[in-house]
């Protein structure tokens, strides 16, 4: 049993429809949990829970169903404060929430298998306000068969490391930051610099973190900077620091950090480190701006797709795996293996995340990278496909509303596409397990290959 | 223009036109080896790019600010000592700091003039 858990929630409008699946998947994987169950329970009488599809409109008719049936102006004797008793100073009017509430649960309990929330393709978790915006809690428990393997230690240490290097930081950038950093993601890439860390004479925890987090503050740098640029609305359940904060400071948030974490990593006074990242940072930029001219040609081919993934993506993957190892004095043949591991499961990773973008359950809305016209495996597979191809390039060929974005989405399922993604992912991720074969990896061979294998399949 | 600077350009198109040549040559004549004048120039043509402490760059010119900036820590990587990288990072976290804040910037140019000197 894993206990004690709290989901920090905080809502925005009186009645508000929160994603949390993201961050269940989170405390599923960061707890190792591979088969059993997630207890979640609301800790208020104005804060229901459901499960049911993130779609807006439908969202809204829940609202308005609610209100349908329980309306606001009552009357209710709850708010009577001349017949009440007991009440605080501040006592909210809010009988219609309490009534409302009792229409909604008030605890839920979600199975899990294979290390995954087992949730239907239409459906999301959500804690319902009833009564905001508010700060909210929903205790959280994990029980079942958990992996040996979970690097809950390590996992501990990132998340502490980047706790105190965002203290340190002034609040215009750290809040921001810290919300981002908080709501979740997956930390593959720390936590590659922390497992490839341990193989080398000078393996060193508190400075491997310090690497890790350097590493994930590049990573999510990056995300505040690409979200600005692709005009998405949220990222991780939540409003992208673009759209919540304005663009100006989501550059000087993303620039900070840049920043922050060449620093960090320089301070740690390794050359070859320094360099690794440093380069694996000009291929992310320098593919960042071939993604976004290839858009004129959408949706490209494979050839460009493999290139700009290559930066986009693998790139940091494998100079996670790279920097770990020097950091740790490993011997030059076992960092090359870990740095061809890394980029093999960067493009499986990246291949993967192009399948969920189709995927209704991701927490993002349905078909965000073909709306965006960020290059996507599955969508110039499915362009080559005699039966769809057609069809689709005629409809990206025009301004794709809503209907016809998500007549592309099922063209591209019905196409055969994903599948073919799906499958050269597997093959890349096997290809990159093979490169450990024969490595002396001291203990943390089957963390890396967990890893590499959480990559494909995943369905967020 | 040197043969570093040249090399260094790729995918940067018309900044050596626009503000980066001069920079170079501004950091050259303060003390610094070509490559480390290019990356302070590349640092203060990113800055301007990107539009911090103002409006807010398109997105075309907030990637290549991010790659004056990838490309300038690489430099500074394979080129520079620690002290040195720590100035140049620290000359960016407070102009971003202060961009986020609604402060005016610090001196880019001064800070980096000094961090060359460092």
């Amino acid at each position: 049993m894993n206990s004690g858990q709290r989901l920090q929630l905080t809502s925005k409008r009186p009645t508000e429809f929160i994603d949390v699946t993201p961050q269940l998947r989170e405390a599923v994987a960061e707890a190792g949990l591979r088969t059993g169950r997630i207890h979640l329970q609301s800790l208020h009488t104005t804060l229901g829970l459901a499960v049911n599809e993130n779609e807006p409109l439908l969202l809204a008719d829940l609202e308005a169903m609610l209100k349908r049936l329980v309306p606001g102006d009552g009357p209710f004797l709850h708010d009577d404060f001349t017949v009440r008793t007991g009440i605080r100073e501040d006592e909210p009017v809010n009988g219609h929430a309490h009534c409302r509430t009792v229409l909604l649960q008030p605890a839920l309990t979600i199975l899990v298998e294979d290390g995954r929330p087992v949730l239907g393709r239409w459906q999301s978790v959500f804690a319902v306000e009833l009564d905001g915006p508010r700060a909210r809690e929903v205790a959280l428990q994990l029980e079942g068969d958990f992996s040996s393997a979970a690097p809950t230690g390590i996992r501990r240490l990132l998340e502490l490391e980047l706790e105190r290097q965002l203290l340190a930081d002034p609040e215009p950038v750290s809040l921001p930051m810290g919300r981002l950093v908080a709501a979740g993601g997956k930390r593959v890439r720390p936590l590659l610099v922390l497992l490839t860390a341990q193989l080398g004479p000078k393996s060193d925890p508190l400075r491997s973190a310090t690497l890790a987090a350097a590493v994930e503050l590049i990573h999510t740098a990056t995300l505040v900077h690409d979200d600005y640029v692709d005009e998405s609305p949220r990222r991780r359940g939540a409003a992208t620091v673009a759209a919540e904060e304005g663009p100006e400071r989501a550059i000087a948030v993303g620039d900070f950090y840049f920043a922050k974490a060449t620093r960090l990593i320089a301070e740690l006074d390794e050359p070859a480190v320094t360099r690794t990242i440093a380069a694996a940072l000009e291929a992310i930029c320098r593919s960042q701006i071939d993604d976004v001219e290839l858009r004129g040609g959408y949706p490209g081919d494979e050839d460009s797709y493999l290139r700009v993934v290559r930066g986009k993506t693998a790139a940091l993957m494998a100079a996670a795996c790279t920097a770990g190892a020097q950091l740790a004095g490993a011997p030059a043949e076992k960092i090359e293996r870990l740095r061809r591991y890394g980029e093999l499961m960067g493009v499986a990773f990246q291949m993967a995340d192009d399948v969920v973008d189709f995927s209704e359950s991701s927490g993002k809305p349905l078909g965000q990278d073909v709306r965006e016209r960020v290059l996507s495996l599955p969508l110039i597979y499915a362009t080559e496909d005699s039966a769809s191809g057609p069809e689709i390039r005629r409809l990206l060929a025009g301004p794709l509303p809503d209907e016809d974005l998500k007549k592309v989405v099922e063209l591209v399922a019905v196409s055969g596409a994903l599948e073919r993604v799906n499958g050269e992912a597997r093959d890349l991720v096997e290809a990159a397990v093979r490169e450990l074969d024969g490595a002396d990896l001291d203990g943390v061979r089957d963390e890396l290959v967990e890893i590499a294998q959480a990559v494909v399949g995943r369905d967020a | 223009m040197t043969r570093i600077v040249e090399t260094e350009l790729e995918a940067l198109d018309g900044l050596w036109e626009s503000g980066l040549g001069e920079a170079y040559g501004a950091y050259l004549a303060g003390g610094g080896r070509p490559e480390t004048a290019l990356a302070a120039a590349l640092v203060e043509v990113a800055v301007r790019l990107q539009g911090l402490g103002g409006a807010a760059a398109s997105p075309p010119d907030l990637l290549r600010g991010d790659l004056c900036l990838a490309r300038a820590s690489r430099l500074l990587a394979q080129n520079a000592g620690l002290t040195q990288q720590v100035a140049f990072a620290r000359t960016i976290e407070d102009a971003a700091a202060a961009a986020a804040a609604g402060r005016p910037l610090p001196p880019v140019r001064e800070r980096l003039l000094e961090a060359l000197a460092a």
